[in-house]
């Protein structure tokens, strides 16, 4: 079987990237949400190769748990988003920024 | 041999959808990378012997919240140009910023030791039952330690559930296309028809 | 694993996820004209798990010490003084609720529902001794407050503060989640015993990662500096009754969970953490100080003031000593009761046309229309910035003194010079609203509901507080004892 390291590794890029993509897409919430569902799936591979190579299951319990909370958390983040959408006709976050100053 | 091809198979095309996922100009394309990480990141979890919880990951995020997004990008209509503004300005600097984390991280955890990782040790507990599959032993773990938790989770749902409901549900009075059944059965004929007796070339007045 | 103590144990969460599904039948069924029975129901079982609370403070000692379902959860007497906290303050914020919706016709039933699994996972949070627990207890409480706080669903800026909560809330949680895969992996166990066992056996850095990732998520949570930027924007997003409660209640619980982290699995490591712990405490006071001055929205206002606030809070946890605890404990308590003595008055302020006042140009002048009501603020605001013989006082000296002891002298003294600094802005209030001339027109009366809960906040912000001191001493320090077993 190919190392833990490697998994780190893997998680941790996508973890990386996840990061960047809120970074990189600040206006563009939908691609945000799509960016914290990389950091999850990032956590839920890491949580499931610890598990497997520490010979114990809770780590794969808990990745169905993170697995569930990332449903309902994409299902209220959407509607948010759209609730924000027909109210502003517009998903940018930083247009007019009404929570300023 | 096989695995390690197939490890790094998958791990490449995680790695590569991930950033086609946070690049990618039109939000739908990006939901589908979406969906290829995901299918790739299960064939790693199968690559442990985590087959449930990459089954798991199929079913929930490519049939549920996948769909999910793919359904919120198109119904509203976005100008997907106008969220580009600042993606150029920020991308040096948050391309360097990521590197230095991802390296900061590698290396901090020792990642880069290969096989001179020292993990914990399990308490054996929740050990694998070595005659039964991967699903039937997440089963014995879940239901028998972590029952509590497993309610909590239905509560988590529920509450998501009644949130998007709440925030986003509008009665719509006489909207168009609406069946409204009762208003339907207590139609009558007296009051749906008319009988009129228009005399020859004058038109009927309604 | 024993059914019925574990039950016993939870009972107020399995109690009051109960009256939270009852409820929501209610709610399907009648429609949002039962919003006002459902909101007397859930203040009343809101008491009623705080009063189980109580009678659980004492009895969870001993071999079982509050033990529920293995060793997920633990009601011993840190979780239930933190479980009184939440539940009274979450039934204080719903007692209030009501007329601020009522007003543009937008209470739903489902609001108190919402609060009431929102303090299900509250209440979850303080007692987990296992990071699953805690994982599920976090979302069930942040779900919910990022509906709340999207509440006014017509309304843009509740929405973008419900937005803005969301992705940051998220973004937290992420790292937290990230932090905890780390931990669990370099221990091998995700139960806080086992986990300060490994750490005992030897501290990899792979596990400090882990440890630095959730205490930043955690910071995120409780609004701490450098990851605060969020909450002047929410503060004044949310509808006001909204704000109330982010203030108060969950300020609580991710105090109370950032406690008993720090202490309970991550206290044998106590020197790689305080730095950190130091760091954004001082910040946190110096920003949340500096950032009031100019702010001209109460709500704003309040929001640095919050920020200012957890940085004391955070003096006593980096004191790391039981005394600390017990001073963050007692800090929180006389806190909670400010700042939802606070957000009440800023509820009472409204134009005869229904409208809601919330800068400084709408108090100018308070005192000649409404003498009660401005001398409370004052108060209040006095209370905050820790003037004595109020007795918000009392908590800052409460955690001063317990730094003073962890020979943390220069921590203490910064944090005294900086609360003075904070405490000059608050002069501003009696400049606007005693000498300035009045501009607008305030309404007259407010219901008796709203001067109950800000008359029960005064009094105990008032100096007839001090009679508390030893009771509020004697509850904090058998709280912080729940530690000390695993010190």
């Amino acid at each position: 079987m190919i190392g833990i390291e490697h998994y780190i590794v893997v998680s941790a890029i996508l973890f990386v990237l996840g990061v960047l993509g809120i970074f990189l897409n600040r206006k563009n919430i939908i691609v945000i949400l799509m960016a914290i569902e990389l950091i999850l799936l990032s956590v839920n591979l890491q949580l499931v190769a610890f598990s497997a190579f520490l010979g114990d299951l809770v780590g794969q319990v808990f990745a169905m748990f993170v697995l569930t909370v990332a449903a309902g958390e994409a299902a209220v983040g959407l509607a948010i988003l759209v609730i924000y959408f027909r109210g502003r006709g517009t998903i940018a976050v930083d247009d007019v920024d009404r929570l300023k100053g | 041999m096989i695995q390690t091809l197939a490890f790094y198979l998958f791990a490449a095309l995680v790695i590569a959808s991930a950033v086609m996922v946070i690049m990618a100009r039109n939000p739908v394309h990006s939901v589908l990378w979406l969906i290829l990480a995901f299918f790739n990141a299960a064939g790693l979890m199968v690559l442990v012997g985590a087959e449930f919880i990459a089954a798991l990951l199929l079913i929930v995020y490519v049939g549920a919240v996948a769909v999910l997004f793919l359904f919120v990008v198109m119904m509203l209509d976005i100008d997907f140009a106008e969220l580009r503004a600042g993606f150029v300005k920020n991308f040096p600097l948050g391309i360097a910023i990521a590197l230095v984390l991802a390296a900061e991280l590698i290396f901090g955890i020792g990642a880069y030791q290969a096989g001179q990782l020292e993990l914990g040790v399990a308490s054996g507990v929740a050990a694998p039952a070595l005659d039964a599959s991967n699903t039937a032993s997440i089963g014995a773990v879940l239901y028998r330690d972590y029952v509590f938790l497993f309610e909590a989770a239905g509560i988590i749902l529920l509450v998501a559930m009644v949130g998007a409901i709440v925030l986003t549900h509008r009665r719509t009075e006489n909207a168009r296309g609406q069946q409204d059944i009762s208003r339907q059965v207590r139609r009558n004929p007296d009051e749906a028809t008319v009988m009129k007796q228009p005399e020859v070339g004058r038109g009927v007045d309604l | 694993m024993d059914y019925a103590t574990s039950f016993y144990f939870t009972a107020t969460e399995i109690g009051l996820s109960l009256c939270g599904l009852a409820l929501l039948l209610v709610a399907g069924w009648q429609g949002n004209k039962s919003a006002r029975m459902v909101t007397i129901i859930s203040v009343a079982a809101l008491f009623g798990a705080a009063i189980f609370s109580i009678g659980l403070f004492d009895r969870a000692t001993g071999e079982v010490a509050g033990r529920a379902f293995g060793d997920l959860y633990r009601a011993d007497a840190f979780g239930s003084f933190a479980k009184v906290l939440i539940y009274v303050a979450a039934a204080a914020v719903l007692i209030v609720t009501p007329r601020f919706f009522e007003r543009i016709d937008a209470y739903r039933a489902e609001y108190p529902v919402l609060m009431l699994f929102n303090a299900v996972g509250m209440g979850m949070m303080v007692s987990a001794t296992d990071l699953m627990t805690l994982y599920i207890g976090l979302e069930m409480s942040s779900l919910s407050s990022y509906v709340l706080a999207s509440f006014l669903r017509n309304d843009e800026r509740s929405s973008e503060a419900g937005l803005k909560y969301f992705v940051l809330g998220a973004l937290a949680s992420g790292i937290i989640l990230y932090g905890v895969s780390l931990v669990y992996g370099f221990t091998g166990s995700t139960n806080y015993a086992g986990i300060r066992a490994a750490f005992e056996a030897s501290f990899s850095t792979g596990a400090l990662f882990g440890v630095v990732f959730v205490l930043a998520g955690l910071a995120f949570k409780i609004s701490a500096v450098p990851f605060h930027m969020w909450t002047p924007d929410v503060y004044e997003g949310a509808p006001t009754p909204v704000t109330a409660f982010f203030a108060s209640a969950p300020k609580v619980a991710a105090m109370g969970m950032l406690l008993r982290m720090a202490m309970d699995p991550f206290g044998g490591e106590a020197d790689a953490w305080r730095q950190i712990v130091i760091f954004a405490a001082l910040a946190s006071i110096v920003v949340g100080a500096l950032g009031a001055i100019g702010q001209q929205n109460l709500k704003r206002l309040l929001a640095y003031s919050s920020i200012n606030n957890v940085g004391f809070i955070m003096i006593g946890l980096a004191a790391a000593t039981p005394g600390g605890v017990a001073g963050a404990l007692t800090y929180l308590a006389i806190y909670v009761a400010m700042t939802i003595g606070s957000f009440t008055a800023l509820l009472m302020l409204r134009a005869p046309d229904g409208t809601n006042l919330e800068t400084f140009a709408d108090i100018s002048g308070l005192s000649t229309k409404r003498p009660a009501l401005a001398w409370s603020l004052l108060a209040l605001m006095f209370s905050l910035a820790g003037i004595p013989p109020l007795f918000g006082f009392w908590g800052k000296f409460v955690v001063f003194q317990a730094a003073v002891q962890a020979d943390l002298v220069a921590l203490a003294a910064i944090g005294i010079a900086a609360s003075v600094i904070g405490a000059f802005y608050y002069l501003k209030f009696i400049k606007v609203m005693f000498f300035d001339e009045p501009t607008r027109e305030v309404e007259a009366t407010s219901p008796v509901s709203h001067w109950v809960v800000l008359g029960i906040c005064v009094a105990i912000m008032s100096p007839l507080g001090y009679l508390l001191t030893v009771p509020l001493g004697e509850w904090t320090a058998q709280a912080a004892a729940s530690f000390v077993a695993a010190m």
